[in-house]
């Protein structure tokens, strides 16, 4: 009986704490759960929004296929309801794990803007200068395959690397070039028309 | 326990005396990881705090209730519980502090500063002395890697208090985002920001550096250097109570190399 | 395929080494560095630990917490499965095989709650949950990186330790201060990996 006792005793007291532990955290879970996602959503309509100011609303999102995977993206309308272009979240790997670019892509096929959702896991003071402006906005009205220039090798089509940080340049171009590519999807699909 | 402390001085001896990081030398990762910016810092600092003080209090409530065979389980559930209700509340609140500390937030549950002191004053204090001593602890850890960042912080990246707008943003302030030094300077002088004191080596050389002034302090006081006790500053010290001592076991083994 | 996956490794040991670049393992790291023979031991129980632990969460996370809604719960239930696993094991290695356990019986306790253990699997669920393509395989061979990296810190750092032993350091750095200094020095060294591994699987 007694060593029925010494084992029961522990696991039970265990047990009770565990579930205390388990209902607290259901508890907060409840409560912060919404303003999780509501965060998540906001976070998005404000990149969206800040790569296309001038845009009245934005769809619901939407899918395209490319190569066999699946992208969404979201169209851009003015105050008539007319899309005027459609913005893209992508993803590419960078220097230390993946960069999360937002590219907005006028009716044209030019970028109007693009927005650094995430570049926590470069280097900081190197690849997080990736949110500068001045380094985004070199990607404002180009098109096509865009290239990254160094300081000692020059391309055709491109913008400048960050010094210091050339893998996460060439991540965010790649990021906005599969963005362009996805566009370039829709346009030939014909859905570039209101 | 040789004397019993005033609150006051349960409370103090975490700032100076023993201040978890710099004396007892418990939660060097965190420690490393988290100051390359005085606002993480204080995030960390902050959430450390919170869960230290709360775990303290609950785990000296339920010192007689729990059984001294499953303490260590136990306590690694109350400290479990009360990290992800504070990275929920992080996430919830502070969505930007909780990217910067990414995988650190959770891992405070595996900090050593926490399962130490449940192990070695919280299971065996009274309430009141366990909260005074986890707030005590708690504000040292905050004021050590505080320090780091300040240092790691102005040489590396030229600012200080930069991304203030994340945590300030909590009582309406978003207008102050931190102060730019470097780039206020006249160009002339070309200076620019050692960018390796906010990289991972940079980490090591400032807690080096820091680690020898005050070790010199305690020498001036004539009290002993801190250094790396074996078991004791490893993350399972609590463990190794429960095995009765591993310490012992890992000097023998290494004498009998 | 085989690429992707020996990248993963590659990564896990050179880029995104856990001690010197991401600052997990730290206390271990300096802790039992001294000597050469306890580094391997300590290594040797850690990679053994990262690998069973990330085999038995990745189910428990994919299976059970996520389609019952209690990611949240993440934290807490990997550190008591790891915390239990730890146990487990030691208990079966004494009982079946007692040469391994003699070997690393003595670490085992030490590194239940080792941030590093509890990192890896951590930072392979964060993974998965960026990448659907990061499933069981990536998240193994991750943890096994991670771990021989962890081997790799370990040993360089018990040889850089060995020279500090006979060197005449000055009064006020000597003990740990000069250890750290010593630390940033070999962490500077890994800083040259940065991108060897895109440009050879690129």
């Amino acid at each position: 009986m007694k060593n029925l006792k010494q084992i029961m005793v522990p696991a039970i007291a265990l047990f009770c704490i565990c579930l205390v532990a388990a209902l607290l955290l259901g508890l907060t879970n409840s409560v912060t759960t919404e303003k999780i996602a509501l965060i998540a959503v906001e976070t998005e309509n404000k990149a969206r929004a800040s790569v296309f100011p001038d845009a009245n609303g934005f769809s619901e999102n939407k899918s395209v296929t490319l190569d066999g995977a699946e992208y969404s993206y979201n169209e851009a309308f003015d105050a008539d309801g007319n899309v005027i272009g459609y913005t893209f979240s992508t993803k590419s790997k960078g220097y230390g794990g993946d960069v999360a670019i937002m590219t907005g892509v006028n009716a044209d096929g030019t970028i109007n803007a693009i927005e650094v959702l995430d570049v926590s896991n470069e280097t900081p003071g190197l690849g997080s200068n990736a949110k500068k402006d001045s380094f985004k906005d070199q990607f404002s009205g180009m098109s096509g395959i865009i290239g990254v220039s160094t300081a000692s090798k020059k391309a055709a089509n491109s913008i400048d690397a960050l010094t210091g940080a050339t893998y996460t340049s060439n991540g965010v171009t790649n990021a906005v070039n599969l963005a362009l590519s996805l566009y370039g999807e829709i346009a030939k699909g014909g859905a570039v028309n209101g | 326990m040789a004397e019993k402390k005033t609150l006051r001085q349960e409370f103090t001896k975490g700032l100076i005396a023993e201040n978890p990081v710099l004396r007892l030398v418990l939660g060097t990762c965190p420690t490393l990881a988290t100051s390359t910016s005085m606002v993480n810092a204080i995030g960390m600092g902050i959430s450390v705090t919170i869960v230290l003080l709360c775990s303290n209090i609950v785990i000296s409530l339920l010192r007689k209730v729990i059984p001294s065979k499953v303490r260590i389980p136990a306590y690694i559930v109350v400290i479990a519980s009360f990290v992800t209700i504070v990275q929920l509340l992080i996430k919830a609140f502070i969505p930007a502090l909780d990217e910067a500390l990414g995988v650190f937030l959770p891992l405070i549950v595996v900090n050593c500063i926490l399962l130490g002191r449940a192990e070695a004053f919280a299971g065996k204090n009274s309430v009141i002395a366990s909260a005074a001593d986890g707030l005590g602890m708690g504000i040292g850890f905050t004021a050590a890697v505080f320090c780091m960042a300040t240092i790691r912080e102005f040489f590396g990246n030229g600012t200080l208090f930069t991304g203030a707008d994340s945590l300030l943003g909590l009582f309406g302030i978003t207008s102050f985002t931190g102060i730019e030094i470097f780039s206020r300077l006249p160009e002339s002088l070309n200076i620019e920001p050692i960018l390796i004191f906010i990289l991972a080596p940079g980490g090591f050389f400032t807690f080096g550096l820091l680690m020898a002034v005050a070790n010199r302090l305690a020498e001036k006081k004539g009290k002993k250097k801190a250094d790396l006790r074996g078991c004791e500053s490893c993350p399972m010290a609590a463990a190794c109570a429960l095995k009765g001592g591993c310490e012992t076991e890992i000097k023998e083994e290494v004498a009998a190399q | 395929m085989i690429k992707y996956y020996i990248a993963i490794v590659l990564t896990a040991i050179l880029t995104e080494n856990f001690v010197l670049a991401k600052f997990l393992g730290i206390c271990p790291f300096l802790g039992v560095s001294k000597k050469l023979n306890t580094a391997v031991g300590m290594s040797m129980a850690v990679i053994f630990v990262m690998a069973m632990a990330t085999a038995v969460t990745y189910p428990i996370n994919k299976f059970l917490l996520i389609p019952n809604d209690l990611a949240y719960l993440q934290t807490i239930v990997f550190i008591l499965v790891i915390a239990a696993l730890v146990q487990l094991v030691e208990i079966a290695l004494k009982r079946f095989i007692p040469s391994l356990y003699s070997a690393l019986g003595i670490y085992l306790p030490l590194i239940t709650t080792n941030c590093a253990v509890l990192g890896v699997v951590l930072l392979n669920v964060e993974k998965a949950a960026a990448d659907a393509s990061f499933g069981f395989a990536a998240s193994m061979f991750n943890s096994v990186g991670a771990g021989l990296g962890f081997l790799l810190a370990m040993v360089m750092f018990s040889g850089v330790r060995s020279k500090l032993e006979s060197a005449d350091i000055p009064k006020f750095m000597q003990g740990l201060p000069i250890t750290l200094v010593a630390a940033s020095l070999v962490s500077v060294s890994f800083l040259g990996f940065g991108g060897v591994v895109e440009n050879i699987f690129g």
